[in-house]
Order: C-alpha cells, then sequence, then structure tokens
C-alpha cells in the first residue's frame, strides 16, 4: 500500500521531475557547448512567461473539462486593442487595463453565450476564434498602418526587464494558487470538472462556473497580450498566433489531464511553459531547430504525458 | 512488466532519435569547420577547393583575418517553405557552410515581431555572432536587440527605408543590407509589363500578392506596371487620376488594392490580392484568370501557381517575380509561365561576406563609415531556354553563381569593390568575372 502511495507521489511529480531534468540538461550541455547561459536564463524566462501566464489563467476552463481554442486569438485581440488605447492616452496603465478588460469580455461572452445557446463552451470558443481573427485584421486595417499597430519602443523599455515580467508571473499565480487551492471556487470547480451529474445535484452551477473560469482565464490572457506588448511592442496580423497551441501543450506537459477534475494541478501550466522552452534551447544548442527537433520534441513529449499521467488511468477519482 | 517494456521502448526511441540527430548536426558543424575535408571525394573539386583556400588564406592573411574558429551566425526566417526559401538555404547550407569555417543556425518559421525576438535572444544566448535576416516584422527592433548585444546584423535580400537606413546606418553592429531597393522592384514591375506592352497586349489581369499588408516591395512592383501602362495607354491615360510614379505609389497605398478598369487604352480587367489560400480566395483566383478577353496577368509574386492551371489551354501568358525553382521550369515547359524576375540563390552571398567580415572584425563601411546599402536586381527569363540556363547555374552546389573563389575576392574588398560586385548582378555578368 505504502509502495503504491510512493509510486503515486512520483508519478504525480514526473512534470516537475522532467522540469528539473531538462533545467540540468541545458546546463550541462550548455556548458559543454560554451553557451552564454545567463543570457539562456534570461532568454527563457522572455520566451515562456506569456504562454505560463495564459496558461494558468486557462487552468481554471481545462478543470472543468473543457478547453478554449480561442485564447491565441483573444490575446491578440486585446494586445491590438491596449496598443490603439496607448497611442490615445500614452498611458501604460490604461494600456494594461484595456488589456486585461478586453481579455475578460471576450471570455464572459463565450460563456454567456454558451448559456444562452445552452451550448458546451467549447463551441463558442471555435465561432469565437473565427470572429476574433477578422477582428485583428479590421483592428491592423482601421487603426494601424496598413499591416501593424505598433506601440513606441521606448515606452515599454522601462518595464521590458526581468524583475517586473516575474513579478506579474508570481502575483497571478499566486492568486490562482490561492483561488484554486484555498477557496470554494477551486474545489467546486475540481467537483464539476471531476463529475457534473453530481455536482449539479449538489446545487453547483455549471453555467456559473464555466462564468467564473473563463473570467479568471481572461485575466490570464489580458496579463499575457499586455507581457507580449512589452516584449515586442509591433503587433502584426499573426501577433501571438502561436499562443493558443502553446498553452494546450503548456498544460498537457505540466502534468494536467485533459479531462480535468480533482486531478488538475494549478502548476502545471508554469512547468509546462517552461518545460517547453528549456526542450526548445536544448535543440538549437544541436542545431536541431527544424523539422527532426519537432518529432524529438514531440516523442519527448509523449514520453513526459505517458508517465505523468500512467497513474490516473485507474477508474476511481482519488482519494 | 509490459508497461515497463512499453516504457524503455519509449526511452530507447527518444534517446535514438537525439543521438542520431545529435550525430547529424556535429557531423555538419565538423564539415563546416573544414573546407578541405568536405570536398576529398572529389578530386577535381579538391584540387580547385585547395587552390581557393589558399588565395582565400593569402587574402585572409593580407587583411589580417583570423578564420581559425567557428563563426556563429544566426539566420532569421519567417518563410521556410517557398522555393524561393529553400534555394537561399541550400545555398548557404549546402555551400556557403561548407566553403567557410562558419555555423549556420536557423530560426524557426517565424509569424511575428515576437518570436523576431525570441529568436535572436537565442541566437546571442548560443553564442552567435552575427544574425542575417530573411524576416522583417520589426526591422527596428532586430537592429536595436543586437546592437544591444553587440551581435552584428544584416538584412539579407532587401533594403530599409531611408528613414531607417539614416537612423541606424551609423550603429557599430549593422552591417547593412543588400537586395532589391524599392527603386529596382518598381523597374522589375514596370519591365515585365512594359515586355508585353511592347507585344500589342492590352488586356491584363494583377495579382497583388501581399499588397493589402502593404508589403511595400509588392506594392512597388505593382506601380511599376501600372506606370508602364499609364506610359502606353495614350493621351489622357491615368490610374485612378494619376499619371507620375509617387502618385500611383500613393493611390496603391491608400487604397491597399489594385482597381480594376481602364488605364487610356489599356485595360485591367482584374485584381486578386492577398495569400488566403482558402476555397473563396482559390475561387476567386480561377475566375480571374478565366476572365473573357484576357491576355496577360502580371503577378507581382508567384504567379503560375495560382494560375496556371486555370488558364491551360488558352492564350493567357502569365509573368511572376519570385526566385528559380524547378517547379517554375516546369511551368514555363508547361506554358503556364511565360517571364519570370527571379531571384538567384546566391545572391546573398555577398551579405554573407560582409557579415563574416564584421564577425572577424574587418567590416565593411563606407567612406563615412556607415552600413552597407548596396541594390541588386533580378535574373530575367523570357523562355524555357533562358530559364534552363540560370536554373542550372543557381541550383548548383558545387559551382552556384557566387562561388567561393569570387566570395573571396571581396574578404579584402573595400567598399567601392564591394559595391562594384554587387552591382554586376546579371547572369552574364557574374558569369563574365
Amino acid at each position: 500500500m505504502k509502495k503504491a502511495k510512493i509510486r503515486t507521489y512520483m508519478l504525480n511529480l514526473t512534470p516537475l521531475l522532467g522540469l528539473a531534468v531538462l533545467f540540468v540538461a541545458f546546463l550541462a550541455f550548455g556548458t559543454m557547448r560554451d553557451i552564454n547561459i545567463s543570457y539562456g536564463l534570461k532568454s527563457i524566462m522572455n520566451q515562456s512567461v506569456v504562454v505560463a501566464v495564459v496558461a494558468t489563467g486557462a487552468i481554471f476552463i481545462y478543470t472543468l473539462g473543457s478547453f478554449d481554442i480561442s485564447l491565441g486569438a483573444s490575446a491578440a485581440v486585446s494586445a491590438l486593442i491596449g496598443a490603439m488605447v496607448y497611442n490615445r492616452t500614452e498611458s501604460i496603465s490604461a494600456m494594461a487595463a484595456a488589456c486585461i478588460g478586453i481579455a475578460v469580455f471576450i471570455g464572459l461572452l463565450n460563456s454567456v453565450l454558451a448559456s444562452v445557446f445552452n451550448l458546451p463552451v467549447f463551441v463558442t470558443t471555435i465561432a469565437m476564434l473565427s470572429v476574433l481573427n477578422a477582428l485583428v485584421l479590421v483592428l491592423i486595417k482601421v487603426n494601424g498602418t496598413g499591416s501593424e499597430i505598433a506601440v513606441p519602443a521606448a515606452a515599454v523599455r522601462a518595464i521590458n526587464n526581468m524583475p517586473f515580467k516575474i513579478i506579474v508571473l508570481l502575483c497571478f499565480f499566486l492568486l490562482c494558487v490561492f483561488l484554486f487551492s484555498f477557496t470554494k471556487i477551486g474545489r467546486m470547480q475540481k467537483f464539476q470538472g471531476g463529475n457534473p451529474v453530481c455536482a449539479k445535484l449538489s446545487g453547483i452551477s455549471e453555467k456559473k462556473m464555466a462564468i467564473i473560469a473563463f473570467a479568471l482565464s481572461g485575466i490570464g490572457v489580458g496579463l499575457g497580450a499586455f507581457l507580449s506588448i512589452i516584449y515586442a511592442p509591433t503587433l502584426t496580423r499573426n501577433t501571438a498566433s502561436s499562443v493558443g497551441m502553446d498553452v494546450i501543450i503548456a498544460i498537457v506537459f505540466g502534468g494536467m489531464p485533459v479531462s480535468g477534475g480533482a486531478r488538475s494541478k494549478i502548476y502545471a501550466a508554469v512547468i509546462g511553459a517552461f518545460s517547453m522552452t528549456l526542450l526548445g534551447q536544448i535543440m538549437v544548442m544541436f542545431n536541431l531547430n527544424s523539422g527532426i527537433g519537432q518529432m524529438v520534441k514531440a516523442v519527448i513529449f509523449l514520453l513526459v504525458v505517458f508517465l505523468a499521467t500512467s497513474g490516473q488511468r485507474g477508474k476511481m477519482l482519488p482519494r | 512488466m509490459k508497461k515497463f517494456w512499453a516504457l524503455l521502448l519509449t526511452m530507447a526511441m527518444a534517446v535514438s532519435v537525439l543521438t542520431g540527430c545529435g550525430e547529424s548536426a556535429q557531423t555538419q558543424t565538423d564539415t563546416a569547420g573544414n573546407a578541405e575535408q568536405a570536398e576529398t571525394g572529389n578530386a577535381d573539386a579538391g584540387d580547385n577547393a585547395a587552390q581557393a583556400e589558399a588565395g582565400e588564406n593569402a587574402q585572409a592573411e593580407a587583411a589580417g583575418l583570423d578564420m581559425s574558429n567557428t563563426v556563429k551566425i544566426g539566420i532569421l526566417v519567417s518563410d521556410a517553405t517557398t522555393a524561393e526559401a529553400l534555394a537561399f538555404r541550400t545555398y548557404y547550407t549546402d555551400y556557403i557552410q561548407k566553403q567557410y569555417n562558419v555555423e549556420m543556425i536557423y530560426s524557426d518559421e517565424l509569424t511575428d515581431a515576437a518570436g523576431e525576438t525570441s529568436a535572436i535572444d537565442t541566437f546571442i544566448t548560443n553564442n552567435c555572432k552575427a544574425v542575417i535576416s530573411f524576416s522583417s516584422f520589426d526591422r527596428a527592433a532586430q537592429i536595436e536587440q543586437c546592437e544591444g548585444a553587440g551581435v552584428y546584423y544584416a538584412v539579407a535580400t532587401g533594403t530599409l527605408t531611408e528613414e531607417e537606413y539614416e537612423t541606424y546606418k551609423g550603429y557599430e553592429h549593422y552591417v547593412g543590407a543588400i537586395g532589391p531597393s524599392l527603386d529596382v522592384e518598381f523597374e522589375t514591375g514596370y519591365n515585365m509589363a512594359k515586355h508585353y506592352l511592347d507585344q500589342g497586349k492590352t488586356n491584363f489581369a494583377i495579382f497583388g500578392g501581399a499588397i493589402p499588408y502593404y508589403t511595400e516591395m509588392h506594392i512597388y512592383r505593382a506601380a511599376g506596371m501600372i506606370t508602364a501602362m499609364v506610359e502606353a495607354g495614350g493621351d489622357g491615360a491615368s490610374y485612378q487620376g494619376a499619371t507620375a510614379k509617387e502618385a500611383i505609389i500613393g493611390q496603391i497605398f491608400a487604397d491597399g488594392e489594385v482597381k480594376t478598369g481602364s488605364v487610356g487604352n489599356i485595360s485591367i480587367l482584374g485584381y486578386v490580392g492577398g495569400y488566403d489560400m482558402d476555397d473563396a480566395w482559390f475561387g476567386k483566383c480561377a475566375q480571374m484568370a478565366q476572365t473573357t478577353g484576357l491576355e496577360v496577368i502580371l503577378a507581382v509574386g508567384n504567379g503560375s501557381d495560382f494560375f496556371g492551371t486555370a488558364i491551360a489551354g488558352t492564350d493567357v501568358k502569365i509573368a511572376s517575380v519570385d526566385a528559380y525553382a524547378s517547379s517554375y521550369g516546369e511551368a514555363m515547359e508547361a506554358g503556364m509561365l511565360d517571364y519570370l524576375a527571379g531571384k538567384f540563390s546566391a545572391s546573398i552571398g555577398p551579405i554573407f561576406i560582409a557579415t563574416y567580415r564584421a564577425a572577424l572584425g574587418a567590416p565593411v563601411r563606407t567612406a563615412e563609415g556607415n552600413a552597407l546599402a548596396l541594390s541588386q536586381g533580378y535574373w530575367i527569363a523570357q523562355n524555357a531556354e533562358e530559364f534552363n540556363a540560370y536554373y542550372a547555374v543557381d541550383s548548383s552546389v558545387e559551382a552556384p553563381a557566387y562561388t567561393k573563389e569570387l566570395l573571396d575576392t571581396l574578404l579584402t574588398a573595400d567598399y567601392a569593390a564591394f559595391e562594384e560586385f554587387v552591382g554586376k548582378y546579371s547572369f552574364e555578368e557574374i558569369q563574365g568575372m
């Protein structure tokens, strides 16, 4: 019995161990190949932070056993509108508020539409993806120079640094940990995702849970959009286009069960985002930043997910 | 037990893939580091390489260049699949990397400015001494980032705007740009349209490529085409009231498209822009290609791939601007392409040398100490025979248009000599070097 518990515990730790192994590998291979490790660590932070923030918020949606395919497009629209607000007000705070406000609005719209039409939420996110992609083009055409909307680089230079990004990530992460692990919201979300019928019979509103999850996810998307502008203040039609897929990969890579429920882990997003970036950096060290590199990443991804979920295939919920 | 074996097998697969790939990368690096070894398989080539290397060493010594250490160069790419992109990549990885002591590290296919910033960060982490960019979502940010990190930066196939050049020409780590200037792009479109106007053609359609995304080079090519039509259109001919080059460029910028209609005696019967690549867009392409009375489709980019099938069996001609790829040769043979203004893959050789020299501590600068801003044009093929002659040279990884022997002359060249070399870009001029 004790052995089984240890095994389960170790399997739960697999994503974290994976991250540690990748980190050690990065340092070891980096030292062997004489790379600039300190710059590399800064680069890893820069490349991970947006996905980590967006994915952390999205954990609430995944916990419900649902998913949002429009996260990347939502981040793009939020960033574009945030940039437009900055160009009119020259206020970084107004830009941040616009990014978060728009992203939360889009999230709420997704969940409310699902309630009105009584559809699974992910169905409305598919429709929203098309709408948002079209909106990106319209915003750029109407308000930009034709191909882009840019915030002056000098305006965001002061906050384009590691401490600021770490603080944003940490604050949002701690807020999510608190809500997820120490409040009724988190418990109800997990209950809803693990057993919707029992949750309903216990008086938990599926719609209310969806609205809360999408609102929290919206905050993450808005912060991600804000950090995107800080990192690269020239926004084009492809801005944040890869974020949606990266979020899904990061969440799964971090050991989050796609079915949601009681086994959901709030830290999965951060672990997954950093693991992915570390893996990418190691691939580049071996000049594998190409099709072969992608295949190697895929194999390692499968391996980590296999290990992380191998203890979760039983029919019984954890107790 | 079964699970254990499954796990073991997966791990073995992962390790073998990683190891196998690692070995190939190592081989690539080793090969890059030793040009002589790379050519031992061919005695003649080996002799030539030895001679060339001797010449290079002499020139390098004369210039005080220490070429003994492998120089890592990061390559930013926003396109990894088109014929042009593949031709450029082949030239760098299969020729340049084997001839010089360099290691090229390619980025993934970039889609936005954030991707460019991340890729440059990764290059800096990997001790790249220089970055050659084929990606232009945010040139200014790329130059600033490289300058801040002390990494040399060069634009591979294009030029900066005048305003950008004025801003960055004095940056220590900005090597410069070699590629078709906007004036060359305008002339390319102009000459393409004139070629058919001189044949008496009057009914045209235009494929606008990235005009809806306000890509300058495509706008200038289209403006060149329309300017030629205005000149040939007879008295009072104009495009939307514009007759001068600048006014036509401004009109296309304002509209974000080319308007159909009459330009004096000349007609623009159809227009398609963008690269939506969905069913509706392909439908529009087919519809335009089958317009009654249409004689010529002038494409600012690749025309034959999008319109070739639709014009099969008709007398409609297609003219494109792109690169020398085998698919265009097949299209010419099949009558689906009539005129090609193509970049030749070795055109990126001189910017490599400029970047390499900068990384070795001997940058090429103008007399005023500014970065390079040199223009280069296209090779024009008007029939399959011309195409095949150009393609044979362009696709060769043994003797491309700019061979090592030719490029070595740039290792010690001053700005004037560099400019003269780049200025002689036509097929005949290069063959005569």
